[in-house]
């Protein structure tokens, strides 16, 4: 086997109860080495469970972990050489930047001229040269961000582990440290496993994605393939915003699949080859919000549907827009700018057209 | 988490101090049972007696006294304490709660002879009371207020309002300020505010440091014995009397459990009305 | 307006109230400081003088040297042992379940309902039995026993406010256990048991009634020979040593308060 082709964790059917409650569910997961893998999943799924038991601070109730192509189930965490940033950042508060930084080197008995230079290397990498001395009170949230980051990174870990390390800051500083963390990812090359519930941040800043639900993988994707082609009704709702139609019949006409929905409304889409529904079957379609457009009259689209105007949202790059749409019941518009809040007054009975050609559409 | 690591080292040392305990609250237990031998310090074997002498009547209006002296300085300490609770916490200058704290718990940890000896000075015939009223007219012949009840009372209030107004701080700090904004917001006035939620909120805490002080002062020895002066006698003193000048080690015995029993019992009792009170707190 | 009067009005009541009842609580220490430098014999208010004679004969008398000396070496040993088990039961209650847990907490924190007389008299009759009588060793066993729930609370809240992240993040970086409970978890507990040893002190240091059952003249403490002394003479001797112990724990607090953190160490905001 080549060394490339050694994966840098391995699990294998791992499972995890707490008393009653089975927070993991023989999960079997594979992450290559230097790959950022991202848990994403909403509150309860797992994913931290599943990020601890890597660390080793929770034990498999069952499966096995593989690291770097040691087995370490029964490996107690301070022996896994994995380096965690854990949600509070959990900086020592009785030692200065360096003492904090310096722990993991200490434990592994370095010399002492060692950890000093790869303590200063390291707070270069994540640019808080001259911090060294400062007490961690004295630091931003931000700042405490890069610490934690430092810290685990300056001992080489075979894997990094984020648990939710963006929550605390606010919205701007987020995305700066987003762009940060793939920076920092870039150059360094190490394994990285980023818990998180907020799909925005999973889709910019992974290689791939692991969505989980209820101690369950629901897929292993990459961020446009999982946002294009969400497996179910659980990943097409989660990432992204995703109109869920009623139930729909389908049959094939030539190179066109109709969709007839509550009876009476008729939809069509280009048939694709993926698709794999039979004639006559139930099927749910999902469409996302922008790819509902306010129809103009000029406009020969094939799938108009009227609808009343219930409310818009101004986002500033964007308008989100609500309309009743009878047997379809409320759907989402978005269009770029605001210039639908003038044209399509609320209260006002508009067509709407419903592209369906990239449109998610699963078997019942 | 991972097996326990150093469990024996924690466990030991607590082990042995819970055993000592043990074995000397044993002791109790044992020499309330045997016979009294007047004149020597052996126990002679097995008995009752002890437990029946506790009916003579001197007895019973000791336990009757300790009971009514108890319920009252818990009353008045209640009373008194929780204004200064809601001072402590409530005041907006720091200094302010600093200040407060300091006078109200400092009397604490200055030790029951001193706080004793202290109301002596202030309660005795030629003491600060008696003085200052004399100079001012308002009296000719100086106030009994040493050797009774009521002065007993007076200092056992002082001494156990501290613990009260930490119970009660506690409890006070512990209020979410929000709540009683909302009640003012929906047009509670200040007292009601105070009625409805600040005071159903602390309720717990207004029982706890009712019983704790109940039982504390039902072991209240130091101030029956000197402000009482021998007229005021409580289940303390009695032990007292019984075990170190009469050497009358088992029938002490049994009044230190009488009075182990009723501390217990107190508190026990408190255990189910507190939780019930919390209920109720969180539902009106 | 009428309003505003009313509020005002109210808040002065209030503020009046409290002030009294604080006057109430302190006039005792204010007579005792007054009594101690009354040049009298009898007491008298206003003192007729000052002078330091009290304080003299307090200093000189052999009872009070004895006994003083005896309370330091008990407190020392008593607070010292207590913080050590104390801490230890603390992190076991917080850490580790096994079985007869509860018994043992139970046990542990019953010397807070016990009276006073009640445990002084059980070691009395233990100290007999075991032929220890009334020396030391029955003594600081006394104390550690009464000591222990004021420095195991004290821990225990230090303990709940400890961020489990921090102990995580050690083991993580590569921290044995007994490395973690070095770096991380003692030095993060330390104010909680530097306070939890001050209280344990303080309580040992000024401990009377278990105190007057275990102790016998050799191995009596401060408070027991105040007791001994306030039966047998009436001279002010007893305000002055009661004023150094007032000026001194009230120096004490005013530090606590400053370095620790009073309602920390007592535990008024648990958060």
């Amino acid at each position: 086997m080549k060394a490339q082709a050694l994966p840098a964790v391995e699990l294998t059917r791992v499972s995890k109860n707490f008393d009653a409650v089975q927070a993991v569910r023989e999960l079997s997961l594979t992450i290559q080495k230097g790959e950022l893998l991202t848990l994403l999943g909403p509150s309860g799924c797992g994913k931290t469970t599943l990020l601890n038991m890597i660390a080793g601070f929770d034990v498999p109730s069952g499966g096995s972990i593989v690291i770097d192509g040691r087995d370490v189930t029964a490996v107690p965490p301070y022996r896994r050489e994995t380096g965690m940033v854990f949600q509070s950042y959990a900086l020592f508060p009785h030692m200065n930047v360096f003492e904090n930084v310096a722990f993991g080197l200490r434990m592994r008995k370095m010399a002492k001229l060692g950890i000093e230079r790869a303590v200063g290397r390291a707070l270069e990498m994540v640019k808080l040269e001259g911090f060294a001395s400062r007490r961690v009170g004295q630091l931003s949230g931000g700042q405490q961000q890069r610490v934690a980051l430092a810290r685990a990174i300056v001992i080489g870990p075979k894997v990094l582990l984020l648990d939710e390390p963006l929550s605390a800051l606010d919205k701007n500083l987020r995305r700066a440290m987003q762009l940060e963390l793939r920076e920092l990812h870039e150059r360094t090359g190490l394994t990285t496993v980023f818990v998180t519930h907020d799909q925005e941040e999973a889709l910019g800043l992974s290689d791939r994605i692991v969505v989980m639900s209820r101690g369950e993988i629901q897929q292993v994707a990459a961020p446009l393939e999982l946002y294009r082609s969400p497996a179910n009704g659980f990943v097409a709702s989660f990432i992204g915003e995703i109109n869920r139609l009623p139930p729909a019949r389908c049959r094939i006409e030539g190179d066109e699949a109709v969709f007839e929905i509550a009876g009476h409304v008729v939809l069509r889409a280009r048939r694709r080859e993926k698709l794999t529904i039979a004639e006559g079957q139930e099927t749910h379609l999902f469409v996302r919000p922008e790819h509902l457009t306010i129809a103009t009259s000029k406009s020969s689209a094939q799938n108009k549907v009227s609808c009343r105007v219930t409310t818009h949202l101004y986002q500033g790059a964007y308008t989100l827009t609500r309309v009743d749409a009878g047997p379809l019941g409320n759907l989402q518009l978005r269009a770029l700018g605001g210039e639908a809040i003038a044209a399509a007054p609320i209260g006002s009975q508009i067509e709407i057209d419903i592209d369906l050609d990239e449109a998610v559409i699963l078997a019942g | 988490m991972r097996p326990r690591p150093f469990f024996l080292w924690f466990f030991l040392p607590s082990l042995a101090a819970a055993l000592l305990l043990v074995a000397a609250l044993g002791e109790i237990a044992q020499y309330a049972f045997r016979v009294f031998t007047p004149g020597s310090l052996e126990v002679g074997g097995f008995t009752l007696d002890n437990f029946a002498r506790l009916a003579r009547p001197i007895y019973l209006s000791v336990l009757g006294d300790t009971l009514l002296i108890s319920l009252a300085t818990s009353l008045f300490t209640l009373l008194l304490s929780y204004p200064v609770a809601y001072a402590m916490v409530r005041a907006k200058s720091d200094f302010l709660r600093s200040l407060i704290m300091l006078l109200a718990v400092t009397p604490l940890f200055t030790g029951e002879i001193v706080r004793t000896y202290a109301w002596i000075l202030v309660l005795g015939s030629n003491g600060f009371v008696n003085t200052v009223l004399k100079s001012a007219g308002l009296i000719g012949a100086p106030l009994g207020l040493l050797y009774t009840r009521f002065g007993v009372i007076v200092a056992l209030v002082q001494f156990s309002m501290p613990v009260m107004i930490i119970i009660l701080a506690t409890a006070l700090a512990h209020v979410d300020r929000n709540c009683e904004r909302a009640a003012a917001n929906l047009g509670a006035g200040p007292a009601q505010v105070f009625r409805h939620v600040t005071l159903p909120l602390t309720l717990p805490g207004v029982v706890s440091g009712t019983v704790v002080i109940f039982a504390w002062t039902m072991s209240a020895f130091s101030t029956p014995q000197l402000i009482g002066g021998g007229k005021v006698l409580m289940i303390s003193n009695l032990v007292y009397l019984q075990g170190l000048s009469s050497f009358n080690f088992p029938f002490a015995a049994v009044l230190s459990l009488l009075a182990l029993a009723v501390a217990m019992g107190s508190l026990g009792s408190m255990r189910p009305f507190v939780s019930r009170l919390e209920l109720k707190a969180a539902i009106n | 307006m009428s309003a505003r009067l009313a509020r005002g009005l109210r808040a002065s009541l209030f503020w009046g109230a409290v002030a009294l009842i604080l006057v109430y609580m302190t006039i005792p220490a204010f007579v005792v400081l007054m009594t101690s430098v009354s040049p009298s014999e009898l007491l008298e208010f206003p003192p007729s003088g000052f002078s330091f004679r009290w304080y003299e004969r307090a200093f000189s008398y052999p009872d009070f040297q004895n006994a003083f000396v005896n309370g330091l070496i008990v407190t020392a040993f008593a607070s010292s042992l207590s913080l050590l088990i104390g801490s230890a039961f603390a992190y076991l209650v917080d850490r580790y379940v096994f079985a007869g847990r509860a018994a043992l907490e139970a046990v542990l924190a019953s010397p807070l309902i016990i009276p006073h007389f009640t445990t002084g008299f059980g070691f009395l009759l233990l100290g007999a039995d075991l032929g220890l009588g009334q020396s030391y060793a029955v003594v600081i066993a006394t104390h550690v026993v009464l000591t222990l729930p004021f420095v195991s609370r004290t821990v225990y809240v230090s303990l709940r406010n400890l961020d489990p992240a921090l102990e995580r993040a050690a083991t993580n970086l590569g921290a044995s256990p007994f490395e973690v409970l070095k770096r991380v978890t003692l030095p993060l507990l330390r104010p909680g048991m530097v306070g939890g040893w001050l209280l344990a002190a303080i309580l040992s240091l000024t401990e009377f009634t278990a105190s007057l059952y275990v102790t016998a003249q050799r191995t009596q403490t401060l408070p027991v020979a105040m007791y001994t002394y306030v039966r047998e003479y009436t001279d002010p001797t007893i305000a002055a040593i009661s004023a150094l112990l007032i000026i001194f724990t009230t120096a004490l607090m005013l530090l606590a308060n400053r370095y620790l953190g009073l309602r920390r160490i007592l535990a008024i905001d648990a958060h």
